[in-house]
């Protein structure tokens, strides 16, 4: 967590909708860069992002971003952009009248220039006349995007922003992001891709039936999971010479043979391993060829936060 | 599971297809994905469950108590005053015998709940035939037996019977209530004769109500329009017609024109009645009856073209 | 990155102005509203011409004792056909869709997203629903009324009754547009029922109809009484705006506290 002061405070926020339960009790504070809002279907993760912009009141709790309330305070609505999950747009206006709608109503300075400085972002023509409604998907979530940018907001909440991106531009927007974070602007992004919120960065929170599950470094929240052994897979030219090494070494839960050439350690302990296995292969005279963390991605985080597994 | 000769020292084969292994009062029993091996009821059995589903839909059952307030309201506005003429009867049978001007005529009684007829029926076959192609159920439905001709026959069975509740019903609650006061028919043959006009008359309000919405809800996927549109034709007709004949002094025959009151003209007329308005009453039985077949067949053969012609891409 | 062309593009000045009002009024123009309207317009004429070109009998009025036919009739015909009709079946399907449409289909978030009063919201809808429809109604009744050969004061009555009407339907189905998603049908319910069964039968009831205080503004201009309720002047002119007034602000209190999609 960065030390200057959260953009983003929720407290003990619930959210429910007559007897759904939408989001219980979650509280979390996020700074500037980018975080990754993280959760199965259902997990209140929609829910929580309508609520970080104001366009749902939370039924307990509070949310503050940038130290007002987003749900009453109407001037915070132009430091907010937002790219909704829904895929409507007003179909028949042109990507420029939509963008540039929105600096108007945002009341941006030069609304052409921003206008056209929002959709040169996302390699959207200004020129083209043709409705957004005739629009791929891939395009309309481009136009989403770019009305959300378009007045230079604080804060920046994407629900699902990847959808129907080819994956070209998927790298592209995941640029933008990381250049948006890294101006120091706080960029919340939801999204089911395990693989591309890692490229976001390494903050994420985590979300599951309504709870929020974890929140931080996904590698620190590895390392916090204590019941779980860390797993890593060693390869050498003699492995079952190393594993007779590191069986019984502290820490070691388990050792396993795989293939020709590669030891499975499961170790409560990643680091001390990493220390003792390159004395192990010294004492046993064997060449070690690859260490690798079999569960240290955000897939296996995921899979054990959300799943239990 | 056939019998298999296994040589000593040979490995077992592995069990086939069907029944899972048994081992020790263990057993599997579903591996996974089976054939359904039962009877099948065929396009009959298609129809059936359509027709089924269909006025279960429109009624609201098994669906939120939300969807089930509009029928409400129209079943209560057509019931409502016939179940309070029966405890009329019932209570002051000697009033309403001393006041005939206080007993409503079958025919009358359409009037009364025309209100209720045409809210049913804005309402009815637009959620049966618009919610199909909105959602693309139509698809479905013409991947099963079904052909779009016995697709359209299934929703129009739907719409008229569920018409029928408020067209059939009350005028059978009022041949009660009539009986009670002892003004019902005289004998079997003169009851049978009059719960023929009963079925007769609510046939035909139920009909061309029913072949008008499915005609105007074959023209949009939006059920609010079509419903919208059903009444907007209803009205209009009956300003229309209203102005021409009443004020413009034309041809009486153009309360033909007039869709909403030209099926309750001809119920007054199968039930011996009287119009009210001379004008009207001068109108011939056999220009009715034309001009209300003619309006009927118009509409079905609408909706049956605007079937044939709809693609359904998924 | 596209460069950025010097030509002047698809936008002038007036696009940063009245921009909600305009997209409202961009987005309810659809062919099928337009030529249904249009179609029943075009009736209402017709018909008009048609008791214009008769020769209706005088009227025996009460109080007023033999009036012209066509007066009588043409009055009749706006009353039953135009205010009991045209100017409702209109303003719902337009005003009810000005925010109902963007409510439904998410893009409300779009506006309501924005550092932008929530009664200007609802003002620049409203104001665009009665743009779009009073050329649709008042247009085609006035020429029918005038085609009735009604007089003067009929097409006047008619003029000033119709857009007072619309004034009040625009405020309300603008306001249901937002509380339910079936707008249209309870929209309808409202005017077939309510209006067109429940008040006729009671005098108390009527005065919770628009259409009454419509037809007294008719009844009252073309000097005409007509079947149902009456309500003098200045009620029948101050009631439709006040109730067309008090639905936008009710509109308006809800638009700021409702869930966005």
């Amino acid at each position: 967590m960065s030390a200057t002061e959260p953009v983003i405070e929720v407290e003990h926020v619930s959210k429910w909708f007559g007897e759904l339960v939408a989001v219980s009790d979650v509280s979390f504070t996020v700074g500037p860069g980018v975080t990754a809002l993280l959760g199965p279907n259902g997990a209140g993760k929609s829910t929580m992002l309508r609520m970080l912009c104001g366009l749902t009141p939370p039924s307990q709790g509070t949310v503050k971003v940038l130290g007002g309330d987003p749900r009453h305070d109407l001037q915070l609505t132009r430091r907010i952009g937002l790219v909704p999950q829904q895929e409507s747009l007003f179909e028949g206006l042109s990507a420029y009248e939509f963008v540039h709608l929105a600096a108007v109503l945002t009341e941006v300075g030069d609304t052409d220039a921003a206008t056209g400085a929002a959709l040169g972002l996302v390699e959207l023509d200004p020129d083209d006349r043709r409705a957004v409604g005739t629009y791929s998907k891939g395009m309309r979530q481009r136009v989403k995007v770019a009305q959300a940018l378009v007045a230079h907001p604080q804060v920046v909440v994407l629900d699902e922003p990847l959808t129907g991106l080819d994956p070209r531009q998927r790298l592209h927007l995941i640029t933008i992001f990381q250049r948006l974070g890294a101006e120091g602007r706080c960029v919340i992004v939801s999204s089911h891709v395990l693989d591309e919120v890692e490229r976001f960065g390494s903050r994420v929170l985590v979300m599951a039936q309504g709870r929020l599950a974890a929140e931080g470094d996904y590698h620190a929240i590895r390392e916090l999971m204590d019941d779980r052994p860390h797993r890593i897979r060693i390869r050498s030219d003699d492995p079952r010479s190393l594993a007779a090494g590191l069986l019984g070494g502290a820490g070691v839960v388990g050792v396993t043979l795989e293939g020709a050439d590669a030891t499975i350690v499961d170790t409560r302990d990643a680091a001390l391993l990493r220390r003792s296995v390159a004395v192990v292969a010294r004492d046993r005279n064997v060449r070690l060829n690859e260490v690798t963390p079999l569960d240290d991605d955000l897939e296996s985080v995921f899979r054990y936060l959300v799943e239990g597994r | 599971m056939s019998a298999v000769t296994v040589e000593p020292g040979a490995v077992e084969p592995e069990p086939g297809p069907g029944p899972g292994p048994e081992s020790g009062g263990a057993r599997i029993v579903d591996r996974g994905y089976r054939r359904y091996e039962g009877r099948r009821t065929g396009t009959f059995g298609a129809f059936r469950a359509l027709v089924a589903h269909s006025m279960q839909r429109a009624l609201g059952l098994r669906r939120p108590a939300t969807q089930k307030i509009l029928p409400a309201i129209a079943v209560f506005i057509a019931y409502v005053p016939a179940i309070v003429f029966v405890g009329l009867s019932v209570l002051i049978k000697d009033t309403l015998l001393a006041n005939s001007n206080l007993v409503p005529t079958y025919g009358d009684y359409y009037s009364f709940i025309s209100a209720a007829i045409v809210v049913f029926s804005a309402f009815v076959a637009p959620e049966l035939l618009c919610t199909d192609r909105r959602t693309g159920m139509l698809g479905l439905y013409l991947a099963s037996p079904l052909t779009r001709n016995s697709y359209l026959a299934a929703k129009a069975v739907s719409v008229v019977g569920l018409l029928a509740l408020v067209t059939l019903g009350p005028p059978l609650l009022m041949l009660i209530a009539f009986t009670l006061i002892g003004q019902g028919p005289d004998g079997p043959a003169a009851l049978l004769n009059l719960f023929g006009e009963v079925l007769i008359g609510g046939a035909v309000v139920a009909l061309l109500q029913a072949s008008l919405s499915l005609a105007v809800s074959s023209t949009t996927t939006r059920k609010a329009a079509a419903s919208a549109g059903v009444i907007l034709i209803l009205l209009a007709s009956a300003a229309i017609s209203d102005a021409l004949v009443k004020g413009a002094d034309a041809a009486p025959e153009l309360f033909c024109l007039n869709l909403l009151q030209l099926p309750f003209e001809l119920v007054r007329r199968i039930f011996g009645e009287l119009s009210p308005d001379p004008t009207i009453a001068s109108i011939p039985n056999s220009t009715l009856i034309s001009a209300y077949v003619g309006w009927t067949l118009l509409f079905a053969g609408f909706t049956w073209l605007r079937y044939r012609r709809v693609s359904v891409d998924r | 990155m596209t460069a950025t062309s010097d030509r002047p593009r698809h936008r002038s000045r007036a696009a940063t102005r009245f921009p909600i009002y305009r997209l409202v009024l961009r987005s309810q123009v659809t062919r099928a509203r337009l030529l249904a309207l249009l179609a029943l317009g075009a009736v209402g004429i017709i018909v008009g011409a048609a008791l214009g070109a008769s020769n209706p009998a005088p009227a025996l009025i009460d109080g007023l004792g033999l009036v012209d036919g066509h007066l009588a009739a043409g009055t009749r015909f706006v009353n039953t056909f135009g205010l009991s009709l045209l100017v409702p079946v209109t303003a719902l399907v337009f005003a009810a869709a000005s925010l109902g449409d963007p409510d439904e289909d998410g893009t409300l978030v779009y506006l309501w997203l924005r550092p932008v009063r929530r009664s200007r919201i609802v003002v620049a809808a409203a104001a665009a629903s009665f743009t779009v429809a009073w050329p649709l109604v008042v247009v085609p009744l006035a020429v029918a009324a005038a085609a009735t050969g009604g007089g003067r004061d009929l097409v006047v009555g008619t003029v000033a009754s119709a857009t007072v009407g619309l004034v009040a339907y625009t405020g309300l189905f603008c306001a249901l547009g937002l509380v339910t998603k079936r707008s249209l049908v309870w929209g309808l319910l409202y005017i077939f029922i309510w209006e067109g069964f429940v008040a006729t039968a009671a005098d108390s009831a009527a005065r919770l109809a628009v259409r009454t205080y419509a037809r007294s503004v008719l009844s009252g201009i073309a000097e005409l009484p007509l079947r149902g309720t009456v309500v003098d002047s200045p009620m029948r002119w101050i009631a439709p705006v006040a109730v067309g007034l008090v639905a936008l602000a009710f509109a308006t209190w809800r638009l700021a506290r409702r869930d966005i999609a």
